[in-house]
């Protein structure tokens, strides 16, 4: 058993892969910055604007939601280029971190819009009348009344967001990007055809102890900010 | 040039030639993982020692990992597995011999039965315990209340989860390329390859998983419209 499986070659691959963590972390939180702007302006889009804008911003979500997160990384990684060629820009020597953010960001920008109008939505109307009775003027109500309230109903979706979102970081290996994904596979070619399982099993463990990570701060944050909301039986 | 038109539309038929495969892979992991994620959940409801904190370990292991990374360990384990059954038990089996397919089942499946086991244990609890109780006190055994009374009150519950949960399914499938599944990207690679546009086969990939997406949603939201009249609401609609 022991020439086939190397439990311990589990233990000498984690650094190695561990090494390139700051690039997936970069990935992930660039993506999630640029993304949840995006979503903001999508969501507001599809709340607030003319039919037209909404409806077009209801066939970017559709689109985005509806076709694998690969397929979309290559469409940006072989259509941009192509795209700013036409206006003269040259991007061929760009970095291929940016094409993997680019997606990413386009991609996440679409769940996270998803996220934030279901939980504008879920804000009872009530709480806007009944701030608007107090005298608050329309930004005052949202800030302080609105937004408050629909984060903390946000907070699970975006701890899942979030979390899927950093397990769709490892597809950006296909297009040359050495994340700890990109770094797991050099590894595991360079091994020629021994020790592949035991590497991959550590990049495994890896994304696991993140997800939990993650998963954790998010109940934290929700254990913190639910002190100011009340049961009806409260 | 830009983009070739012509390229795109004259190799959207080879593309889809991979739509079978892509579904034969989203039914088969969600039908096993349905039956799966059924017996999972029953090990965690029933409180079976030791099988159920293998059971929670399992989901929150497969939740917190990459389906890619998943396909992965399958794809080098099965054979390290089949050497090793081969060695101990004298069977004549050999690594080479398993067809990319499978490896790509197991995958998808295991992983599939983890989400479901969540999205039933999920519906059971959204049905009250006293719907079991109201079951026994009119005579039908275990097996009868939880068919009759229990799974179809919590299939009302579970389907929006289990449409997203496909869906996610018919998305993920096109990671399965990796191992050398020929499904829609795979044969978009063939066809981008073929004249070296790969902008205008991906572009058709696009469209084709867009459809097939917005084609079940559609179908989901027809079967969530039928199985809601188990569920009877305060006023009568």
């Amino acid at each position: 058993m022991n020439n086939i499986f190397d439990a311990g070659y589990i233990f000498q691959a984690l650094p190695i892969i561990a090494a390139v963590l700051p690039g997936t972390l970069f990935i992930l939180t660039a993506s999630l910055l640029f993304g949840s702007l995006l979503g903001l302006l999508l969501t507001i889009v599809k709340l607030k604007a003319q039919p037209l804008f909404s409806a077009m911003a209801g066939v970017y979500i559709s689109f985005m939601r509806g076709t694998p997160t690969l397929v979309q990384l290559f469409l940006v990684y072989y259509g941009l280029p192509k795209l700013l060629e036409l206006a003269g820009i040259n991007i061929n020597d760009w970095d291929k971190v940016i094409f993997a953010v680019i997606t990413f960001s386009l991609h996440t920008a679409a769940f996270l819009a998803e996220v934030m109008r279901s939980a504008y939505l879920a804000v009872d109307r009530g709480q806007r009348e009944a701030a608007y009775s107090v005298g608050m003027g329309g930004v005052q109500a949202f800030t302080r009344i609105i937004l408050p309230q629909a984060f903390v109903i946000a907070l699970p979706n975006l701890g899942n967001t979030v979390i899927a979102f950093l397990k769709e970081t490892s597809l950006a290996f296909t297009i040359g990007v050495v994340d700890i994904m990109g770094q797991t596979q050099l590894l595991s070619t360079r091994g020629y055809g021994v020790r592949q399982l035991e590497v991959f099993i550590a990049v495994s463990l890896l994304y696991w102890a993140i997800c939990l990570m993650i998963e954790k701060s998010i109940s934290l944050l929700e254990n913190h900010y639910k002190k100011g909301y009340r049961e009806i039986a409260g | 040039m830009l983009f070739d038109t012509y390229f795109a539309i004259q190799s959207f038929p080879d593309i889809l030639k991979g739509v079978p495969m892509t579904l034969l892979i989203a039914v088969v992991a969600m039908l096993l993982g349905l039956i799966n994620g059924l017996v999972l959940t029953l090990c965690r409801i029933y409180k079976v020692p030791v099988l159920k904190e293998l059971v929670v370990v399992y989901i929150s292991f497969i939740r917190g990992t990459p389906l890619l990374v998943q396909i992965y360990v399958i794809y080098y384990s099965l054979p390290l597995l089949f050497t090793i059954l081969s060695r101990e038990m004298g069977w004549d089996l050999s690594a080479n011999n398993i067809p990319p397919l499978a490896y790509a089942l197991t995958a998808f499946t295991i992983n599939t039965t983890a989400y479901m086991a969540e999205t039933i244990r999920a519906a059971f609890r959204s049905v009250e315990a006293g719907q079991m109780e109201a079951a026994y006190s009119v005579g039908l055994t275990t097996v009868q209340s939880l068919r009759r009374i229990i799974i179809p009150q919590a299939m009302v519950v579970a389907l929006p989860n289990l449409a997203n949960m496909f869906l996610g399914l018919i998305k993920g499938t096109s990671l399965a390329y990796s191992i050398m599944v020929v499904e829609i990207l795979a044969q978009a690679k063939l066809a981008a390859a073929d004249g070296y546009r790969y902008l205008e086969a991906y572009v058709d990939a696009a469209i084709i998983y867009w459809i097939l997406c917005l084609f079940f949603e559609r179908l989901f939201s027809y079967l969530e419209k039928r199985v809601k009249q188990f569920k009877g609401e305060i006023t009568p609609v």
